[in-house]
């Protein structure tokens, strides 16, 4: 089956409060005529207040880091429960725990650290979506101090998100077929 | 006097173009103290073949004396290690900002002291090709590691440290390895494309970062805490007078930071000279640093102190006479010493114009790291020399070979510090420009307050006039 093409418009900004102005005018666009499929911001430095512009990325890494961490724990504590299993008929107790709790905590503490924080890589990995290919339209300007925005949209409604690019002196504007 | 803050008019561009030049070309000096470094390396390398070859007899370590300053080294090592990520963990989930320049090259500085503090435990073994035998693994005598040595623990605590301190920096690093891939040519630019995996700075990119981020350093705020601590068990489990103690996990943790802290004040005016960072490694970050660096001498003073005063106050015979040992016995040298260089040195400071010289603050960082250095061999060699079982006591001093692979720990260490900053970023882009971004937001909403109280003082004067 033949993939359909995507269109895409990349405009580029000088700061973020203008690309903070675009995407605002282009959620009412999108809300009106239903031409924004999806856009995507580029930018060199984290902006927090982005989410409340493009709306709630959905990355619940957090629960990566609790299953990772509680798996890390039972699994370590496992482990040297199980050498402390595997050694007792080699060696005498000499009354002493089989299991002891104390040195085993310590173990089971670093195993939620260790599989906690892996786990927690996994998930960042997932989320954001890497490792990826660099996209063609990608400008290195955005690691530098420009904003990039790139905007899914129908051709027939190319020059409405152009318009708004226009209207937000944006210093370049791209268009994309992939 | 108000201080300027120079910080909020460096445009990024130039933030990208001063770091990028530091990976091209350094000072000459960078390459000196590589050759010495190398050289230093070369004659440890030459120094553990003899050793492996003759026996760990020919570092004058035999019966009843093994822990000498391998173990003080690791100790070193594993402190030395603490500041960087820890630092740079508390200091990002309290919003420090100024910990922006200076978080990079501290972090590295963590994960190579643990590679270097691994070195130690190898090469104390003696036979060190049986290695393997810490391994969890089941062997053909079904004899396990046993986990309730601290030793263990050490091995778990420092494994789980090292991978998550390696992770931590090179998931910081990953915004800015994809500036330098695009940035680079030739092996630099496959090596960058590799390991920034394709990272465009998205906004979803970023979402997942910053979360991560925090995650990790929620997590490696207990783990350095908790890694010191179980070095210091390895003592402490002991009932060794004089390492027998309840305060030994806080003090080792305090004493950590405390070197930690005077090594990246090192680092610090090393990297700004060499790399040529004057303008992000600023006297104002040198000055909190300094700051930071004080309190953490005076809580392991206080520490110190009242380990000495609980020993005394104790009256308990054993340990009173390895105290009394300690300060007028044969090692006294060593303990008055370290209390000069890390008890008295400390205060100078106190003073505004020593925090503010970069050369006062790098021959001051040295003599705390050097006070810091004895406090290890302090604490190691002379209760071996005063404890329960009079047979052992015999005063040791390290051999050549001992001191040879001292110094080429030093030299393993710098070396690969100065090769990570020539091959990576030792000053994050993306933070200082979110630094920058943010103090000019502030800057600007400052005037715009500014503006607005004069505006309302003239309304006042025009209403007073009517």
């Amino acid at each position: 089956m033949r993939r359909r093409k995507k269109h895409l418009l990349f405009g580029i900004f000088e700061d973020f409060d203008s690309a903070r102005d675009v995407v605002s005018s282009l959620k009412v666009l999108d809300l009106k005529e239903m031409v924004v499929d999806n856009i995507e911001l580029y930018s060199p430095i984290e902006h927090p207040e982005v989410e409340e512009i493009l709306g709630d990325f959905h990355q619940p890494i957090q629960r990566f880091t609790l299953f990772g961490a509680l798996s890390g724990a039972i699994g370590a504590f496992l482990l040297a429960a199980a050498a402390a299993q595997a050694m007792f008929t080699v060696q005498p107790q000499g009354g002493k725990p089989v299991i002891p709790l104390p040195p085993n905590i310590v173990i089971a503490y670093e195993g939620a650290i260790l599989i906690g924080v892996l786990a927690t890589i996994a998930a960042f990995f997932i989320y954001a979506g890497l490792p990826r290919r660099l996209h063609k339209h990608y400008d290195n300007k955005v690691s530098i101090d420009q904003i990039g925005i790139e905007v899914q949209v129908l051709p027939e409604n190319m020059h409405l998100v152009r318009a708004v690019f226009d209207s937000h002196q944006a210093t370049e504007i791209r268009e994309v077929v992939q | 006097m108000e201080h300027q803050d120079t910080m909020k008019d460096v445009a990024w561009a130039k933030i990208n173009a001063d770091v990028l030049r530091s990976l091209e070309k350094p000072r000459r000096i960078f390459w000196i103290v590589l050759a010495v470094c190398a050289l230093l390396v070369l004659s440890g390398v030459v120094a553990e073949i003899y050793q492996y070859r003759e026996g760990m007899g020919v570092a004058l370590m035999n019966r009843p004396h093994y822990w000498q300053l391998y173990i003080s080294n690791f100790v070193f090592w594993i402190g030395m290690s603490h500041s960087g990520t820890l630092l740079s963990a508390i200091l990002l989930l309290t919003k420090a900002d100024w910990r922006k320049p200076i978080y990079r090259f501290a972090e590295a500085m963590t994960l190579f002291s643990i590679l270097t503090a691994a070195i130690y435990p190898i090469i104390h073994l003696g036979r060190v090709w049986n290695l393997y035998w810490i391994l969890p693994y089941p062997d053909a005598r079904t004899i396990w590691p046993n986990f309730r040595s601290p030793l263990l623990w050490d091995a778990a605590a420092i494994t789980a440290y090292a991978t998550s301190s390696a992770l931590f920096l090179y998931i910081g690093m990953i915004p800015d390895l994809a500036i330098c891939r695009d940035n680079a040519k030739g092996w630099r630019k496959k090596l960058y494309t590799a390991l920034s995996m394709g990272w465009m700075g998205r906004a979803r990119e970023w979402m997942a970062f910053r979360k991560t981020y925090i995650l990790m350093a929620c997590f490696l705020v207990p783990l350095a805490v908790s890694v010191h601590s179980i070095v210091a068990s390895d003592f402490a489990m002991s009932i060794m007078p004089d390492w027998h103690i309840t305060s030994f996990p806080l003090y080792f943790v305090a004493g950590a930071l405390y070197s930690g802290c005077a090594a990246i004040i090192t680092l610090f005016v090393m990297l700004r000279h060499i790399f040529k960072f004057e303008a992000y490694m600023t006297t104002e970050i040198l000055d909190k640093t300094a700051k930071l660096t004080f309190a953490i001498a005076m809580a392991w003073n206080y520490l110190n102190l009242s380990e000495y005063a609980s020993i005394w106050y104790s009256n308990d015979m054993y340990e009173k006479e390895v105290l009394l040992a300690k300060f007028f016995g044969p090692y006294a040298v060593i303990v008055w010493t370290m209390l000069l260089c890390a008890t008295v040195a400390p205060f100078a400071m106190v003073f505004k114009k020593v925090r503010h010289s970069m050369w006062s603050m790098f021959i001051l960082s040295l003599v705390l790291q050097l006070g810091m250095w004895l406090e290890r061999f302090q604490i190691v060699s002379p209760p071996l020399a005063s404890n329960h079982e009079p047979w052992t006591w015999a005063v040791v001093w390290p051999g050549a070979v001992q001191l040879i692979i001292t110094l080429a720990s030093f030299g393993w260490f710098t070396m690969l510090f100065l090769i990570f900053c020539k091959i990576f970023p030792s000053v994050s882009m993306y933070e200082v420009k979110e630094m920058v971004f943010h103090r000019r937001k502030a800057s600007s909403r400052a005037r715009l307050e500014d503006l607005s109280a004069i505006k309302e003082e003239v309304a006042r004067a025009e209403e007073g006039l009517q």
